[in-house]
């Protein structure tokens, strides 16, 4: 667009951009700041916002209890095991949904997708946590990363067809008539390419496992209790502690920031084209 | 599109039309460990969830459930806790789509025009949106604190009255939506702007030639054009207020009382604090019967914006 726009109206969007910025940081901001004060100076009113001693009491607290290293070892566990499982099965879904205009099954795949995207996830504890409990699969870590990966399947799907659909078909077709057989075509063809698309919908997936809560918090126990669940933990104390707590949700959110950081501009393509599964 | 194409070809002859079939069905078999993941997890526990929906099992219970008929159905829906949840449900969800599409949009159509340095912000307003929603409520609840937050602290200093926000009806809906609106805006803008970068550039340039200014084009040219984008937005935030939990859940529990308890809380509720799997079973099937026109509603537009 020629508009560039007056003088003064790049100001006032400067302005607006500084604004809505230090809207979007400021909670972050608070929960980093908080995490490393002393529970008085987190209490202090008015509040300190740059003017206090920093401590690591907080984290190291945390870290010194065995449970809550045993936690992080458990997220990152399920998080890595359910993103496998998720993109491997919705790298295959995707490659037949970018490639087959008609197959058995498309349209109920299709409608499916969508359906298992729209359907709150609490419809579906209340049965799981039966199916879970008769089976005796209640707290187990594969059960989770099944049902992780199963949640993120639409996810995962919806963006790995968008990047397959970018790449060339001539060369699948070029493979086929020099006799590649269907699996040759997917593991030297088309998935070495596909691989900027494979590991942005990864982190993604993997994005939505770390931060998954409604599954770990009915259908797990001590034996898969991740960090969402752990910090929702201190929720339910009377006097809430406001430093540890900010803490562990900084453990949480810091590789989050981190990641937005490296990634950048891959991440506002990768991020549209799963939402508008275009 | 090619292959379409190459297949009509190749259909001429028999021997082809059979590699052809053979060729589809191959392609269902690339989809079958996602359906086997989709019908563990979905199909089967929604079969269990009707089922379930007319008995009367309760978890913990040394009693065997029974069937019960309709009767969680008549004693749920019917009640006046699930009218009011889903009373509080839409308020949320309308609050928050007013307060989420002129922002989100908004904010698309600044980062569109690409202003030198605005590049970076695309990113980093995209931040929230990706944040553990369970670590963004704790976040939140200590900045709603009566006595120790900070947005207290700051409506002191301009010299409003404190508020106890998680406290009463009405502040606490506002501050439901104030943090889901903080933590979708980015979503909405990020759709916004996929959108914007999609629009032909021909109709705003013929505008543009005809002398129109950059106001009656963004209103009569580019908001009409992105129309469908738009009920895409809409359609995937009322979903997305259906599905919400983590945040209600840590800000609220649902509370003060049932001032904030969306149908969701209500299911948890009624299913993992008072154990009544039957009954939640049934408001379970009512959700999801709920979100079944927005659902058809979505599959239809973003077909068209395919």
């Amino acid at each position: 667009m020629s508009v560039q726009g007056s003088r003064s109206g790049r100001i006032a969007t400067y302005g607006i951009l500084g604004v809505v910025t230090l809207i979007a940081l400021f909670p972050v901001f608070w929960t980093v700041s908080t995490s490393i004060k002393t529970t008085r100076d987190s209490v202090a009113n008015p509040p300190k916002f740059f003017d206090f001693a920093a401590t690591t009491k907080n984290y190291r607290n945390l870290f010194d209890k065995q449970e809550f290293t045993r936690v992080v070892k458990t997220t990152v566990l399920i998080t890595g095991a359910s993103t496998l499982l998720c993109v491997a099965a919705g790298a295959l879904m995707a490659y037949a949904l970018a490639r087959y205009r008609q197959f058995p099954g498309r349209r109920p795949l299709e409608a499916g997708l969508v359906v298992v995207r729209a359907i709150p996830g609490i419809v579906l504890m209340v049965p799981l946590y039966q199916i879970v409990s008769r089976l005796h699969l209640y707290d187990k870590v594969w059960v989770m990363v099944v049902i992780y990966a199963a949640v993120n399947l639409p996810f995962s799907v919806w963006l790995m067809t968008s990047f397959i659909e970018q790449i060339p078909v001539e060369l699948e077709e070029a493979a086929r008539t020099e006799g590649a057989g269907p699996f040759s075509i997917l593991s030297r063809v088309v998935f070495p390419l596909a691989v900027p698309g494979l590991a942005a919908t990864m982190i993604f997936v993997a994005l939505l496992a770390w931060n998954e809560f409604l599954i770990p918090v009915l259908l797990g126990g001590n034996n898969t209790k991740t960090l969402p669940v752990y910090i929702s933990g201190f929720v339910s104390n009377r006097n809430l502690d406001w430093g540890p707590m900010a803490a562990a949700s900084c453990l949480a959110i810091v590789p989050i920031a981190l990641l937005t950081i490296a990634m950048q501009r891959r991440l506002v393509s990768g991020l549209s084209n799963g939402a508008l599964k275009d | 599109m090619t292959i379409a194409l190459a297949e009509g070809h190749d259909s001429r002859t028999r021997r082809s039309a059979r590699a052809n079939r053979r060729r589809r069905w191959g392609a269902s078999a690339y989809t079958v460990p996602g359906w086997l993941l989709l019908s563990a997890m979905f199909a089967l526990p929604i079969g269990v969830g009707i089922y379930l929906s007319f008995r009367s099992d309760k978890i913990g219970s040394v009693v065997a459930g029974k069937n019960v008929g309709l009767n969680n159905y008549r004693r749920e829906i019917g009640a006046g806790t699930f009218r009011e949840a889903l009373e509080t449900t839409l308020i949320i969800a309308g609050l928050g789509i007013v307060i989420q599409l002129p922002a989100g949009f908004g904010l698309a159509a600044i980062l569109h025009r690409n202003l030198r340095g605005t590049r970076v912000f695309r990113s980093v307003l995209l931040l929230p949106m990706l944040l553990t929603p369970v670590a963004v409520g704790l976040m939140w609840r200590f900045m709603f604190d009566t006595d120790l937050g900070v947005i207290n602290w700051l409506l002191d200093t301009v010299h409003l009255s404190r508020i106890n926000w998680l406290g009463d009806r009405p502040s606490a809906i506002i501050a439901v939506v104030l943090v889901d609106s903080w933590q979708s805006i980015p979503f909405v803008m990020l759709l916004c702007l996929a959108g914007l970068a999609g629009l032909p550039t021909s109709p705003i340039e013929a505008a543009q030639v005809e002398g129109a200014t950059p106001f009656q084009i963004f209103r009569h040219v580019t908001v009409p054009l992105l129309r469908p984008v738009l009920l895409v937005v809409i359609l995937i935030r009322l979903i997305d207020v259906l599905k919400i939990f983590d945040i209600i859940f840590i800000l609220t529990r649902g509370g003060p009382g049932k001032a904030t308890q969306t149908v969701g809380i209500l299911t948890y509720n009624t299913g993992f604090s008072f154990l009544e799997t039957g009954r939640a079973a049934s408001l379970g099937v009512a959700l999801t019967v709920l979100t079944l026109p927005v659902y058809l509603l979505w599959s239809r537009a973003t077909k068209r914006t395919r």
